[in-house]
């Protein structure tokens, strides 16, 4: 992989994210109601909350505000919590732990299943099980998660006979076993949907794979089907898959809102719609742009990733 | 027929030690509208050491004899009857397990285009190496020494390095190269040839023919040859047989299957192919007047951005590529000029140009009147130069109807009054001989060759004097190739108008054109009068391209 | 367009949509039950002759309010697509008319908003709103637009360099004439395409809204409100979180499975896929 192309798509990432800030901000501060009174409540004097937005730079235009926070940003300070009266990085860096936790291993479980189940799909087009990975994958797009969850909970988590817990959140530095239990639900609820959609572009891109002049030449070859599967088709249509993935992950960032919400998991969609609720702004500023930055990153990942597994991309 | 022939001149026996002999196969596909007959009764031989060439067009079944050959059919493929042998073993009995053994190993397929047929993320080498692993049973060491070794027999000249690289750091040329080591490295029996050098330039193609011949006196290799192209099939095969909707119409030797075509089909190909010594272009304008100048044009593609070129002015003169430069041609009122080159010599940016749709440096001459600009390019230039293009399905608007492309023109230049546009539109499509109820059809209700004609009605109803035509013939069947050549000569008879014909066709294009333009690496390095084509003074690289074409075998000597 | 009930997602997808259209136009009217009539006797009851689908946590009937719901569900996924799919497309095709400078500038703002994810831009500019279910389908329709406008976009450009385009450049038309007549018709089908498949998402995140309290307000027949409301009860009667949650499934599952189907029939490349 030449430089020159790891450092284009850098600066492309740069980029996106320079306009992340601003759509943040702008977003947020058209949020209605002043922070300063909604801090203070009602009945707070004028000149308490004169005091307060003086404090808060609300009194500043909006580009001194802009710079002031971006300034922030850039030396690791995203301001205190309106509410928990804390370091929006301490609040959000916890938060972002756990939530780092549940999607990675949505991610991890559901990467290394929908892969081979795509291919093999693909592979035994038409069969019985072609037809019901076809059902359940759409059955996977069309169930929004708090449905998923919500019927997750009755079938596993009733208060009887539970299986599983119905909310909460053990690390897993402190117990493994109680970590496992608390993930699978949120993490089954997440993985549905990724499940569905990862192994049906996997199943898709085989099939184009398959039909490929190259595949047809490998065969005419001699080549066992082994081969020809594990050598020459299941690696060119990886990198698509890869794609797919890094896109998803966008689609994970916003279901852990939900998730989270429902299963009391206290990562970053708990705590931004805590704020949201409560007109929090740092932290919702803080939360939004993280969640852009591990998008973006993980874009950039993924375009490695490919570049790594396609030589043709190498040197675009 | 062919079993017969060989039943005459030898005893049994030879149809049994015949590398490949197909009997009575017949071949269809299942669809819902029910079996459509694929192959009918094809009877085919190829003797031992021989190249025998299956000729036919675009659906005439010949690839699904390759197919049914390498047993890789799909799965609506219904064998009707017959046998396919090699060496005296029906294939047909044997299963897809067995099959696996002997592909590869003792038949093996060099296919059109390699670009697509090779593995775009495998380097060359192992895309070798694993058929003499697969048949041969060699370590990795041996099959890659062994790769070396096949590749360099194909003119390789550093096969080494070429096994190091990936498809796309490969040319066209060197791609086929390693398709075609790939085919000969366990010395099959049988090759199968289909169009293997369809998908290149002239000088490539020449060159993979060329080897072709050579490889086949090295090792005596039985091949099937499935070709489009006669004139090109005359010259490497031994046998022919010639293929139409599924049907072998005619078998013989070449010789006498170009000299005393049975066939009526096989006449209609002979005549198709274009055969640069039979004249069949307008008369060459009597007093020659020039109508179009270009001087010193060029077309620079990624050229710098004003930023570039006032931060960085040394890149500047670096960045991006000339598709074209310096090019400085005339084009005469009445003429046919033919411009040409192979695939990325600038003959299509030429075109671009004069149409209007390409940025360029330098200037353009049109009847008196200067233009330095694409953007100065006005209406009434526009009207009288028009373009056809090589594609006829991506140049009609797959939404509009016939009726409504051809009336466009008349509409926009106001050629006729409104009233008059309906009969001017039958009118048009009368003279590309289409039916005049053809004008409430959609485009994808038509066939190429109909399509084309339409595209060129469309060009010759703004009534232009020039009509550029980029590579026209190329996307289509050889028989409909020369009815569109054809036409378009006729309506340059009629109208008058001068033409810029840009094709890769060099004997098609010495039998329209007065003057030919070479052009290489997006420069003009040759531009001679029709009568000079053979001449001494030809530059090196025109030569070379008029060379390389083959001319059919079967002609009578002129 | 032909054959386009040749493959099962199509025929499917068909009478799904048309199970879901129909409860949306007539679905009030054939509802058995008064939507919000109490009936503190039966509550929180399986399904039964009297009440198909049973009742929920005050003993309205399940079937009923469904079918109530219906028609703002509907209306909510294909209103906010429509003004999602307008102000996309058309930022999407002057960009992608206009090309050059403007055209990269569009581009990377585009970009940049696509980066944060769809449910949390929706959250955002639902908060901005306040809550309701016009805000949070302008809202759905906010968030969608820059998704659909890098969609139209990519359909002009494809578009723009076929070679009857640039016939009409050669000729001398019109810019107008050339977006208008030839370029336009020839994008849209995967603008519609797009489209029909995104009513779906914006029923799923429409109902979430109304599940998080944000869209719908009781006593509302919303169908996520619905979920949200009986979750308390859930245990004691899954059917009244089942059945509105099966329904959303159904009524995305209807507007997917036709859209790909329509992209299968458009595109004759991807059916063989």
């Amino acid at each position: 992989m030449s430089w020159g192309y790891l450092i284009r798509r850098l600066l492309a990432v740069f980029m996106v994210l320079a306009i992340v800030t601003f759509a943040v901000f702008a977003i947020t501060t058209m949020l209605p109601g002043n922070a300063a009174i909604m801090i203070l409540g009602e009945y707070a004097t004028p000149d308490a909350v004169a005091a307060l937005e003086k404090q808060l730079h609300l009194d500043q235009s909006w580009y001194m505000q802009y710079y002031s926070w971006v300034s922030g940003i850039l030396h690791g300070d995203f301001g205190t919590s309106l509410r928990l009266s804390l370091p929006v990085t301490q609040v959000v860096g916890e938060a972002f732990a756990n939530s780092a936790l549940l999607a990675a291993t949505a991610l991890v479980v559901v990467t290394i299943t929908a892969i081979p189940l795509g291919a093999l799909a693909a592979i035994k087009r038409g069969t019985a099980m072609d037809l019901g990975l076809g059902l359940f994958s759409y059955l996977g797009t069309a169930l929004p998660e708090f449905v998923t969850a919500t019927l997750l909970l009755v079938f596993f988590a009733a208060p009887q006979q539970g299986i599983f817990p119905a909310g909460g959140f053990v690390a897993p530095w402190e117990s493994l076993a109680g970590f496992g239990a608390h993930v699978v639900l949120p993490a089954a609820t997440l993985g549905l949907v990724l499940m569905a959609h990862i192994s049906r572009q996997v199943r898709s891109e085989m099939s184009e794979v398959l039909h490929s002049d190259y595949i047809r030449a490998a065969r005419l070859k001699g080549l066992t089907e082994k081969r020809v599967i594990r050598r020459h088709a299941l690696p060119n249509s990886l990198a698509p898959a890869v794609a797919v993935i890094s896109l998803d992950i966008g689609y994970l960032l916003g279901g852990i809102i939900v998730v989270e919400e429902i299963f009391a998991w206290p990562g970053l969609g708990r705590l931004l719609i805590y704020a949201l609720e409560n007109r929090d702004l740092p932290v919702i500023q803080a939360v939004t742009l993280l969640l852009a930055t591990v998008y973006a990153l993980s874009n950039l990942l993924s375009d490695i990733v490919i570049a790594l597994l396609d030589p043709r991309v190498r040197y675009a | 027929m062919t079993a017969q022939t060989l039943t005459k001149d030898a005893p049994i026996a030879a149809v049994e030690k015949s590398a490949l002999s197909i009997i009575d196969y017949s071949l269809a596909y299942k669809t819902a509208n029910g079996l459509i007959p694929a192959l009918q009764n094809i009877d085919l031989t190829i003797p031992k050491g021989k190249t025998v060439g299956l000729v036919g067009e675009s659906g005439s079944g010949k690839s699904s004899m390759a197919w049914s050959i390498m047993r890789y059919l799909p799965s609506n493929a219904v064998e009707t009857g017959g046998a396919i042998r090699l060496a005296g073993e029906e294939l047909l009995d044997y299963t897809p397990y067995q099959m696996m053994d002997i592909r590869g190993r003792r038949m093996s397929m060099v296919f059109q285009d390699p670009s697509t047929s090779l593995n775009p993320t495998i380097k060359l080498g192992e895309q070798i190496a694993e058929v003499l692993m697969r048949h041969r049973g060699l370590t990795k060491a041996q099959a890659w020494a062994e790769a070396e070794a096949a590749l360099g027999r194909t003119g390789i000249t550093r096969p080494k390095e070429m096994l190091q690289r990936f498809p796309h750091e490969a040319s066209g040329g060197e791609k086929q190269r390693v398709v075609i080591a790939t085919a000969f490295a366990c010395e099959p029996e049988l090759i199968i040839f289909d169009e293997p050098t369809t998908a290149l330039d002239i000088l490539t193609a020449r060159q993979i023919l060329d080897l072709f011949n050579q490889l086949r006196e090295e090792t005596n290799v039985s091949a099937l040859y499935i070709s489009h192209d006669l004139g090109l099939v005359s010259r490497v095969v031994d046998r022919v047989s010639v293929i139409h909707k599924g049907i072998i119409v005619e078998s013989g030797s070449v010789q006498e299957v170009f000299r005393r075509p049975k066939a009526d089909y096989t006449r209609q190909l002979i005549g198709a192919v274009p055969d640069p010594d039979r004249w069949v272009g307008v008369d060459a304008p009597g007093e020659p007047k020039t109508l179009l100048r270009i001087d010193k044009v060029g077309v620079r593609y990624g050229a710098p951005t004003k930023l570039q070129a006032m931060f960085w002015p040394t890149d500047a003169e670096t960045v991006g590529f000339w598709g074209a430069k310096d090019i400085s041609i005339d084009v005469r009122k009445g003429e046919l000029l033919g411009v040409v080159g192979e695939s990325g010599s600038g003959k299509s940016t030429i075109a671009k140009v004069l149409a209007g749709l390409q940025d360029f440096e330098g200037k353009l001459d049109f009847d008196g009147k200067a233009i330095t600009s694409r953007n100065a390019i006005d209406r009434a230039y526009r009207r009288r130069v028009q373009i056809v293009f090589q594609h006829p399905d991506a140049s009609l608007n797959p939404r509009h109807r016939i009726g409504t492309i051809i009336a466009r023109p008349l509409k926009l230049y106001g050629i006729v009054p409104k009233h008059e546009i309906k009969a001017r539109v039958a009118e048009l499509l009368e003279m590309v001989r289409l039916p005049a109820s053809y004008a409430d059809r959609l485009p994808h209700q038509l066939s190429g060759g109909e399509k084309q004609r339409v595209a060129i009605a469309r060009a010759f109803a703004a009534e232009p004097e020039l009509v550029i035509c980029d590579e026209v013939t190329a996307a289509l069947d050889v028989s409909v190739q020369a009815a569109v050549a054809e036409l378009l000569v006729k309506l340059q008879r009629n109208t008058g108008a001068a033409c810029v014909f840009i094709t890769h066709d060099l004997n098609l294009i010495r039998q329209l054109a007065h003057r030919i333009a070479v052009m290489h690496h997006g420069k003009l390095v040759d531009f001679f009068d029709r009568v000079d084509a053979r001449s001494v003074d030809r530059d090196p690289y025109a030569k070379a391209l008029l060379d390389a074409v083959p001319v059919h075998a079967g002609e009578p000597e002129a | 367009m032909r054959n386009f009930f040749s493959t099962p997602t199509a025929i499917v997808g068909t009478a799904l949509l048309s199970v879901v259209c129909f409860a949306a136009i007539f679905g009030p009217w054939i509802a058995p039950y008064d939507p919000q009539a109490f009936d503190p006797l039966n509550r929180l009851q399986g399904p039964s002759p009297a009440h198909w689908f049973g009742t929920d946590q005050f003993g309205r009937d399940l079937l009923s309010r469904i079918l109530n719901g219906a028609p703002s569900t509907v209306t909510f996924g294909v209103g906010a697509t429509l003004i999602g799919v307008g102000i996309g497309s058309i930022i999407g095709v002057v960009a992608g008319v206009s090309g050059g400078w403007a055209d990269s500038t569009i581009m990377r703002i585009l970009d940049g908003l696509l980066a944060v994810p769809d449910l949390l831009f929706t959250l955002l500019i639902v908060t901005i709103f306040g809550g309701g279910m016009e805000h949070a389908m302008l809202a759905v329709a906010i968030a969608f637009a820059p998704g659909m406008a890098r969609i139209a976009r990519s359909a002009v450009l494809s578009v723009r360099t076929r070679d009857y385009v640039r016939a009409a450049v050669a000729r001398g038309e019109s810019g107008f004439y050339i977006v208008g007549a030839e370029v336009l018709p020839n994008a849209l089908s995967p603008i519609v395409v797009e489209a029909t498949i995104r009513v779906s998402f914006a029923i799923m995140i429409g109902a979430t809204l109304g599940f998080l309290g944000l869209g719908a307000q009781p006593p509302s027949t919303e169908w996520g409100l619905m979920v949200a409301e009986a979750r308390q009860f859930m245990f004691r009667n899954p059917w009244c979180v089942a059945v509105p949650g099966l329904s959303i499934a159904i009524a995305a599952l209807g507007f997917n499975l036709f859209g790909d189907a329509l992209r299968d029939s458009l595109d004759p490349k991807r059916s063989h896929g």
